[in-house]
């Protein structure tokens, strides 16, 4: 192990350490630009010289490894001279517009300028200009401010996957930019902003709202799916400006994914509720005080239970709500008598509940996740399902190991994944067919690509398999659970389960579940599941931060249900969906503006505080449950902390294992459930920035509804245009198409999430493509993206 | 987009190197492409690179980087004249703007009758007799201006094979 001095300083680092890496264990600050710890070394900066004795020229720190014996000063006049000359050509063409710039206060070469400059510029010329960029919605980009350090460039390739950004032209005229002027795919493309050293790439909803210094920091647990990346939420006043990553290597290292950085912008919507809402006599909505609207509530649910008990009545919670808002949700419902709550609206099929697990847990770190050699993702997109959970395995991949996707359509990976897709709607027989293959190994064919996968399987030691959200959303769910438990069983390997919302395990783990209760007790008298709500013909709802008419499988006839009923409570950010509907309205605390604590993936317990004060009359959710109990005078509601419910919780759910048993028997299921057969088969699922009330509200993350279908279908379907009339049994609408080869042949692929295609109902279901001409609304918000 | 025969070249250049580093065979590509076409519209940068598995950006980021290729058509005959420091320092600025004037045009620009092309390019290794420019395969050394009118008068006469 090599010997250095440092400024005099001596140490032992190991062989291929980098002068950088040595100054930084020793607490010395050598000033850079390009050189980043997570990225490729790039030395094109020099911000890092440093004054190595017996080298003829300062060398960058950050690409030089040491060797034994290395003198290294960096601080000496050689050292000083070269920084000061590195800093002078970089501010020749750096525009002197720190006043007018986002980046101001929070510049590296603010900071560094002002520590290791020479006052004085020889530089008398012109300073160039670069055309700005026009690379979507999410970043502003001043190119004149551009240092070509590289970081963004290297990000792409590097981490988001996708080389989207390069270097064009050469010496004076390098400019970074996109090949031609295009919206940068990346859903890790924000990080970029937190990359960049100067004011070159910003963000673009942040834009001139404040200056760095102004505002103030909140840590923060990000919402928006179950990696439980942590956040830095700012704020100045009663708003949240913007939302950075907070640095925490074993869950989402430094990154954060666009819809967790900019999802924030959905909070002003101009549906907010900051005032609870009550529907006179009359049908109009009226603004009313808490205590109105309390007395309502209280007089609305009793006269429900006193006309149809408690068994009509039933609740929905959103996956994102907080252990301690789940846990009294659930003690509220059970309180009141009604076995009936859930918090899986996206789901169809719940005949595998019984033997699901305690909660779903990935079983195992994200870290040790990037060690993993094989890894079978079974209806799992984790590319915008769980963006950062997406990033381990493309590091397994990087590090040699080997990722297979099994799924309904060809997804759009940015790492390589073999991908087996099922023929329309046959997802069953893929499953069926692989774990086939284990009975005769060495006799299949080698160009089967599931006879090689049982192969591998068979050989790998302990391989994983990952079941996603879309496998629990198939109408087949239980079949195809039951398939890939027996496949994992073949192959001796561990399945690990991909939840799929904030808290989703939080919800398992509090009893938001119709069969099981906190600490996932089984129940006796199990409720309905729900989506079976519904077709129950429940005459109360109290819904709590969910919209069910784009939020579950069956929208339309969601919203029908809940429009019949005969009283609905909406606990609620937003009004809009719920006022075709509910009764009350009461205003919760959305994103940043309440505690709480979430359960991630992995099972991690993780906290956050509200980050700015309540709009309006709004109430944090676990108060207004609290409130609600108290008032109907059940018992255990008597809480006046937040402390106190996580205590409680904590008590009822007991010790629960970052390693759950992987699966309980599945019940043997003889006749697997056939889906109906039609001309086309309509899939679909949610879309990365359509899952949840406040991304929905997002603007900069909006992305135009469209179908796709395969140009070869489209062919065959007889169609021509771009706009087409997609039919079921439930309902018709029409919609722009998208020619796509992903999508395969006999099936159409339609999002849920929008209300416009929640008449349509469940995915996986037949239905008829026409032609059509587009409605003249659409055709407009189509034009103007 | 392109020819049986260039796409074979192109084949073969990629042959030469492991599968996995099909990046190294771009440079022979691009040339390849611009031989057949003539310059290298956007669409054909894309061809190649989609030939290649390789993100259009960066066989963008190659072709802006080499003076040597066109990203618009050029005329018949194109004067690269170096324009670094050896060159520089013998009066390469004299021989462009000498030029210049003659062919009417400035910089990166045409001749209206598509004849000839003005660019100042980096340094082709020919120091030792600077300035100097480079004419379709051929370098034409130590520059005067009365060596680049008889240069240009017989490119006029149509003459291919000039000295």
């Amino acid at each position: 192990m090599p010997h250095i001095e440092i400024d005099g300083q001596s140490i032992e680092v190991a062989a291929g350490t980098t002068i950088m890496e040595a100054a930084e264990s020793l607490g010395i600050y050598i000033p850079f630009f390009c050189y980043h710890p997570k990225l490729s070394v790039a030395a094109n900066c020099r911000m890092c010289l440093v004054d190595v004795e017996k080298a003829p020229k300062p060398l960058p720190a950050c690409a030089t490894p040491v060797a034994d014996g290395m003198k290294i000063a960096t601080a000496s006049r050689k050292a000083k001279m070269a920084q000061q000359g590195v800093l002078e050509f970089l501010l020749i063409n750096h525009p002197l517009d720190c006043p007018i710039c986002d980046q101001g206060g929070e510049c590296p070469l603010q900071d560094i300028t002002m520590g290791f400059a020479n006052p004085h510029s020889h530089y008398q010329e012109e300073k160039r200009v670069v055309e700005d960029k026009d690379i979507g919605p999410l970043i502003t980009t001043e190119m004149t401010r551009c240092i070509q350090c590289t970081r963004c460039v290297r990000f792409g390739q590097e981490i988001g996957g996708i080389k989207e950004l390069g270097a064009t032209g050469r010496g004076e005229h390098m400019a970074i930019g996109t090949y031609v002027a295009k919206a940068v795919q990346s859903e890790l493309s924000g990080n970029m902003i937190d990359l960049c050293p100067v004011g070159a790439l910003t963000s673009k909803p942040f834009r001139y709202k404040a200056r760095s210094w102004e505002l103030k920091h909140t840590p923060g647990i990000c919402p928006h799916c179950s990696t439980g990346c942590n956040t830095d939420v700012q704020s100045l006043g009663k708003e949240v400006l913007r939302v950075l990553p907070r640095n925490h290597e074993a869950v989402n290292e430094q990154w954060i994914c666009d819809k967790g950085r900019y999802a924030y912008t959905g909070l002003n919507a101009p549906d907010r509720v900051t005032q609870p809402l009550l529907r006179k006599a009359d049908g109009e909505w009226a603004e009313v005080s808490w205590a109105e609207a309390l007395e309502a509530t209280l007089a609305g649910l009793e006269k429900l239970l006193a006309r149809h008990g408690a068994d009509k009545l039933a609740g929905l919670i959103s996956g994102q709500s907080s252990n301690e808002e789940l846990f009294l949700f659930q003690a509220l419902l059970r309180g009141l008598g009604s076995p009936h709550l859930d918090h899986r609206l996206h789901q169809q099929d719940f005949r595998a509940d019984a033997a699901m697990p305690l909660y779903p847990a990935l079983n195992m770190t994200l870290e040790e996740l990037e060690r993993e050699p094989l890894i079978v993702l079974c209806h799992a997109f984790t590319r915008h399902q769980q963006p950062l959970t997406n990033h381990r395995l493309r590091k397994a991949v990087l590090n040699g190991g080997k990722v297979v996707s099994i799924d309904s359509i060809h997804q759009d990976f940015n790492f390589p994944v073999t991908q087996l897709v099922a023929e329309a709607g046959a997802d069953s027989h893929l499953y069926q067919h692989l774990a086939e293959h284990f009975a005769h190994l060495h006799e299949a064919p080698q160009n089967d690509p599931l006879a090689v996968l049982a192969r591998e399987l068979a050989a790998a030691d302990n391989p994983l398999i990952l079941i996603g959200s879309a496998l629990l959303h198939h109408p087949q769910a239980a079949d195809l659970l039951a398939q890939v438990e027996s496949i994992a069983e073949l192959a001796g390997g561990r399945i690990g389960w991909l939840a799929e919302e904030a808290n989703s395990a939080g919800a398992w783990l509090s009893g938001c579940v119709p069969q099981r209760g906190p600490g996932g007790h089984p129940l006796d008298a199990a409720g309905l599941p729900a989506d079976a709500y519904w077709e129950a013909e429940m005459q109360g709802f109290i819904l709590f931060g969910v919209e069910p008419g784009v939020d579950s499988m069956r929208g339309a006839e969601a919203v029908q249900r809940l429009a019949n009923a005969e009283f609905v409570l909406s606990i609620s950010h937003f009004a809009q969906e719920a006022r075709q509907y509910a009764d009350v309205i009461l205003p919760m605390a959305a994103f940043a503006e309440g505690s709480g604590s979430y359960v991630n993936n992995e099972g991690r317990l993780q906290s956050f505080r509200a980050a700015v004060k309540l709009p309006g009359e709004a109430r944090p959710g676990w108060k207004i449950l609290r409130v609600l109990g108290d008032s109907l005078k059940l018992p255990d509601f008597q809480y006046s902390e937040l402390s106190e419910v996580s205590a409680a919780w904590q008590h009822a759910v007991g010790d629960y294992g970052m390693d759950i048993p992987p699966f309980q028997a599945f019940p043997p299921i003889h006749a697997a459930q056939a889906l109906p057969a039609g001309p086309l088969l309509r899939l679909g699922d949610w879309p990365i920035y359509q899952g949840d009330p406040l991304v929905r509200r997002a603007a900069p993350l909006h992305n135009p509804l469209r179908a796709r279908m395969h140009p070869q279908q489209a062919h065959q379907s007889g169609i021509q245009g771009d706009v087409v009339e997609v039919s079921t049994a439930a309902g018709k609408v029409t919609l722009a198409l998208e020619l796509d080869t992903h999508i395969p042949l006999g099936c159409i692929w339609v999002p849920l999430g929008y209300s416009e295609t929640a008449v349509l109902g469940a995915a996986y279901t037949p239905c008829s493509v026409v032609m059509a001409a587009l409605p003249e609304r659409q055709t407009k918000s189509l034009r103007a993206s | 987009m392109l020819s049986e025969k260039s796409l074979e070249a192109i084949a073969f250049e990629r042959s030469k190197y492991p599968p996995e580093e099909s990046r190294s065979a771009l440079l022979a590509a691009l040339r390849i492409a611009q031989e057949e076409q003539g310059y290298l519209r956007d669409e054909v940068i894309t061809y190649v690179a989609n030939l290649l598995d390789l993100p259009p950006i960066q066989a963008f980021e190659v072709a802006t980087f080499y003076t040597m290729y066109d990203l618009k058509p050029v005329g018949r005959h194109k004067f690269c004249v170096c324009g670094s420091v050896s060159c520089f320092l013998n009066g390469s600025d004299r021989m462009i703007r000498h030029l210049s004037e003659r062919l009417g045009i400035g910089l990166g620009e045409t001749t209206e009758d598509g004849l000839f092309t003005l660019q100042e390019v980096e340094c082709l290794g020919a120091c030792k007799d600077a300035p100097m420019l480079q004419l379709g395969d051929r370098y034409y050394e130590n520059l005067t201006p009365e060596s680049l009118d008889a240069l240009i008068a017989e490119l006029r006469g149509g003459s291919t094979d000039v000295r």
